[in-house]
């Protein structure tokens, strides 16, 4: 079969690159900057500037080059280390430590992340209150603010989130880019219904105890963020976890798997996104009549989304975050961003521009911010 | 049949479109209507409860908070209740609280600000151990675990 002829390139000229790129520049310039930009910053202009140019270059390469996964990666990458840059930076400015105190959650104080929703919906139910010590309103990483957040970002793109908007999913992404082969090849696909069964016990457990029994017992990002202060037994044991869980499923399986571990088996957030997979317009699709069966994209999946069966069925799983990464790997082109309705092979320009739009305008105008202190802080050092 | 499917499927992608450009813009309304939900307010086992009563020392304020005994359905069996001492502290902080109100003292509560030391000492048998104790950005705060 000719794959030029029924399964056209994404890759466009420069100038209609530019031309599709033209919108992303505008939109992000005008959120990035507030639509007041203030120069009288030099530092801070520049790590604006440096942000504001980065993004639309990688957004303007996706449509250069027809590539997605390895330009969302650099900035998804980014955004983690430099949101847990920021984070780290703003609690040695406030506490100076990277660990709260008794004191931060009586005080209610502690910043709000996405990974305690899953914990927060039955509490909220029964209780009509919000079982996490932090603000609602104003202040560093609210709650309503992170809520509406994720609430849109899930409801616009699925598990999409966990590639497009998550400020951690970046950390196993980046570490299982580091090897180019797989030490570990072979994990069941069973594993990857493991967030459900992690889902349903934080789920119950925290509604139980009505405190979120994830971030204070497993969460392996707190190795990264920020943790309880060690004053016993009990927060010393942990520590320990959250650290045995970072090096394991968030270093060393990534990097031996080439997977995403800690997204793909623990993750309870993952799980409920999964789900909203079912709700959002965007999708994966497989075009039986193109695909060849080689099990390249099978192979390449981050998040055990794809296996052989899936593909034989044309149906992508609802583990899939629409990473790009088996769109990126499918020489036929049979494997696709689409839009639900739309038929597999059909308007696959169209349904990937709107896509990338959508997806690229969250993870720029979300992560700028962090990533901006980071850049400024970086110029400090030398301006 | 088709057709509609590919209309309705376009239809929500242009409108999720539209929503993830109106999100940052709209991102503080968005958070103030959010926050205004019944169930958008932290639960007392985190906050420490709403002030019962207020006593106003020489130097600093003493806030006894009402008992908490919330659990997911109904009321635990365990809880606690917290104190809080706001203002300029003395070294040592001593005072004899009343929780339940009742106008009889439920517990002595000794703490020593340097040595972050604090010794409970019960007048009623519902008064179990101290739970957290803890400096604060207000002065003072313990939480002691109390039985219904």
């Amino acid at each position: 079969m000719d794959e030029t002829v029924n399964n056209p390139s994404m890759k466009k000229s420069f100038g209609k690159s530019l031309l599709y790129a033209l919108p992303m520049f505008l939109i992000t310039f005008v959120f990035i900057t507030g639509g007041k930009p203030d120069f009288s910053d030099p530092a801070g202009t520049l790590a604006i500037l440096a942000t504001f140019l980065g993004m639309n270059i990688l957004y303007f390469l996706m449509h250069y080059t027809g590539k997605t996964d390895k330009f969302r990666a650099i900035i998804f990458i980014v955004f983690a280390l430099s949101l847990s840059f920021t984070l780290i930076r703003n609690m040695l400015e406030i506490r100076h430590s990277m660990s709260f105190s008794q004191a931060d959650i009586v005080e209610c104080k502690i910043p709000f992340c996405h990974l305690v929703i899953p914990m927060m919906i039955l509490p909220a139910a029964f209780t009509k209150s919000i079982i996490f010590p932090g603000t609602i309103l104003g202040g560093f990483a609210n709650i309503s603010s992170m809520a509406v957040l994720w609430l849109v970002a899930t409801l616009v793109l699925g598990r999409g989130f966990c590639s497009w908007g998550c400020f951690y999913g970046g950390w196993d992404d980046g570490f299982s880019r580091l090897r180019k082969k797989p030490v570990i090849k072979k994990i069941s696909d069973y594993w990857r219904w493991m967030p459900f069964a992690v889902l349903l016990m934080v789920a119950i457990t925290a509604a139980l105890s009505l405190t979120p029994t994830y971030c204070s017992w497993i969460c392996p990002f707190k190795a990264v963020t920020e943790f309880e202060q060690v004053t016993g037994m009990e927060s010393a044991a942990k520590a320990g976890v959250f650290i045995s869980l970072f090096l394991g499923l968030v270093v060393i399986l990534p990097v031996l798997t080439r997977k995403r571990t800690q997204c793909s088996f623990l993750c309870p957030l993952g799980a409920m996104n999964s789900l909203s997979n079912k709700i959002t317009p965007f999708t994966v699709k497989i075009d039986k009549k193109a695909c060849n069966e080689c099990f390249k994209c099978v192979d390449v999946c981050p998040l055990f989304a794809l296996t052989p069966e899936d593909v034989k069925n044309g149906k992508v799983s609802i583990f899939c975050s629409k990473c790009g990464k088996c769109v990126d790997a499918c020489s036929r082109k049979a494997i696709h961003y689409g839009i639900k309705g739309i038929p597999a092979g059909s308007m696959k320009k169209f349904s990937r521009n709107i896509f990338l739009f959508v997806s690229f305008l969250f993870i720029a105008v979300f992560s700028s911010g962090a990533i901006i202190t980071v850049i400024k802080s970086i110029f400090n050092l030398f301006i | 049949m088709k057709k509609i499917k590919i209309a309705a499927g376009i239809f929500w992608a242009i409108l999720c479109l539209l929503l993830i450009l109106v999100l940052f813009p709209g991102l503080n309304n968005f958070s103030s209507g959010i926050s205004r939900f019944p169930f958008m307010k932290i639960n007392p086992n985190l906050t420490g409860g709403e002030a019962a009563e207020q006593i106003v020392m020489k130097s600093c304020t003493l806030v006894v908070r009402k008992p908490v005994f919330d659990g997911l359905i109904g009321e635990r069996k365990q809880g606690f209740v917290q104190i809080d001492w706001r203002g300029n502290l003395p070294e040592i902080i001593s005072d004899t609280i009343d929780y339940d109100l009742d106008k009889k003292p439920d517990f002595v509560i000794r703490i020593g600000r340097s040595e972050s030391s604090t010794v409970l000492k019960p007048l009623n048998p519902k008064v179990r151990k101290v739970g957290i104790s803890t400096p604060t950005s207000y002065g003072w705060s313990a939480r002691i675990k109390i039985e219904k």
